[in-house]
């Protein structure tokens, strides 16, 4: 058996045979350990920032980003059909991150962020709201082009590093929306509203760009081999599809949420 | 006798030397000014004359029913995994979006490197999921060849048969295309995207 540690594109008739990928399972693994340690209370506080059903909702996020990593859906997703490829990018990107934030205790954030170290100077950067969204739209449009695509899926590394980047850019751009700390004052619910409208604009575009299509953008999905009765061109509309529906209905329900929540608090009277 | 160790290596790099060459180092060729986006031919390769068996059981003169159209000729076989259904899908997804004026002089001829197991009704049946104005053709192993050598192609080479009887055949994968002066100047390699069809097809109808 030839054993991969990471999907990557690899051109060969697809099999439904399971395959093991190593590297899944560690990368995995590695943020399960991360998200059980950070989701329980730290030590000396009195009680948990966050409800068991926020922290069972963290263990939903790894699941599903283990589902969208290994066989079958990750050597699906990246050599053989844009949509399940897709698919991935919803749950790497934006679905998995907040459910994970949500989970985690604000005590264990702020007691990193008063240490002052590099990791908390990191996490100040890189979830400034500006910082996040532009980062955020930059990975997600430039990971989508077809250069990248082409090019990264057919190694080991590049697919990795993809994913990693959809993981990460997703994580610092969520980060403001669902995480209290660091405390910024002037980002209510409001603007975190705006915010989410205006950082997935480019979600919008790219959706579109791939439905209105008249031609399949990745030689990657377009030269391997079919898997369902669907052309290369078709596949391509329910990835623009799942990106619109899924994508598009997820955020409207997470804005809709923010302004129920923020409709509800206690208006200070005039 | 061993070859000695410098042998091998330069024997390779002129053996891939050559089939740049002929190839034309895969720069476009031109047409009246336009580029092809498939590998120029540094020789044009004269359209062939041949007669095979078509899906209906009738003689097939490729030379007399391909005449004045532009032909691409393809050889596979149906149980090909990944080459042969790309190449014919790509193909018949741009034939779609081609106007008529295209496509009604264009022909796409598929020839069996597997006479043995694709029956002309499952010959015609595979090629009708693409597209029916497909032709599909058979001959025997000795007549493909000689139309593989007459087109300059690797001959298709059968795989020994694995303990459930199945087997692959090794074939070119390439698409040949005749243009309406009767040669062809261009090939079309797997990796050929359906954004290059769409831009070469046309340009190959105005041939003249």
């Amino acid at each position: 058996m030839n054993v991969q540690w990471w999907c990557s594109a690899r051109g060969v008739p697809w099999r439904w045979q399971w395959q093991p990928y190593p590297g899944v399972w560690l990368a995995v693994l590695a943020l399960g350990a991360a998200y059980a340690r950070w989701s329980t209370p730290l030590a000396g506080t009195h009680a948990n920032t966050t409800s068991a059903g926020r922290r069972v909702g963290g263990w939903v996020a790894v699941a599903l980003v283990w589902m969208a990593l290994d066989w079958p859906g990750g050597p699906l997703g990246t050599g053989y059909l844009a949509s399940v490829h897709a698919a991935q990018f919803l749950v790497l990107a934006m679905i998995a991150p907040p459910l994970l934030l949500r989970g985690i205790d604000d005590n264990r954030v702020r007691a990193l962020l008063d240490r002052n170290g590099v990791a908390a100077k990191i996490i100040r950067v890189v979830t400034k709201p500006l910082v996040a969204a532009l980062a955020f739209t930059i990975v997600m449009l430039a990971t989508h082009t077809p250069d990248a695509v082409d090019t990264l899926m057919r190694s080991q590394l590049g697919a990795f590093a993809l994913d990693l980047a959809w993981f990460l850019s997703g994580l610092a751009f969520w980060w403001p929306v669902v995480l209290e700390v660091p405390v910024r004052v002037h980002f209510g619910p409001p603007i975190r509203m705006l915010y989410l409208f205006a950082g997935t604009q480019a979600h919008l575009y790219l959706s579109m760009w791939l439905l209105l299509g008249d031609l399949p953008k990745y030689g990657v999905y377009e030269l391997a081999p079919r898997v369902t009765g669907l052309s290369a061109l078709e596949d391509q509309q329910v990835a623009g599809g799942l990106l619109l529906t899924i994508g598009g209905t997820y955020v409207l329900a997470v804005i809709s949420l923010l302004f129920f929540r923020w409709f509800a608090e206690p208006q200070p009277e005039v | 006798m061993p070859l000695p160790s410098r042998v091998v290596p330069v024997a390779a790099l002129a053996f891939a030397g050559a089939i740049l060459a002929l190839a034309g180092c895969g720069v476009s060729a031109e047409n009246g000014g336009r580029e092809y986006r498939g590998a120029a031919l540094a020789q044009a390769i004269p359209r062939p004359s041949f007669t095979l068996t078509d899906t209906h059981g009738q003689p097939f003169d490729f030379r007399a029913k391909t005449d004045d159209t532009v032909t691409l000729l393809f050889f596979g076989y149906l149980n090909c995994p990944d080459v042969c259904p790309v190449h014919m899908t790509n193909i018949a997804a741009v034939m779609r979006g081609l106007p008529f004026d295209v496509t009604r002089k264009m022909r796409v001829v598929f020839i069996t490197t597997d006479p043995a197991r694709d029956t002309p009704e499952k010959l015609q049946a595979w090629l009708g999921n693409f597209d029916p104005s497909f032709i599909g053709l058979r001959g025997t192993p000795e007549q493909v060849k000689a139309i593989e050598s007459s087109v300059k192609v690797a001959p298709s080479v059968a795989a020994v048969p694995d303990s459930s009887g199945s087997y692959e055949v090794g074939h070119a994968a390439q698409v040949i295309a005749f243009t309406p002066d009767d040669s062809a100047h261009v090939v079309y390699p797997f990796g050929t995207r359906q954004a290059d069809w769409v831009h070469d097809l046309p340009l190959l109808a105005q041939v003249k």
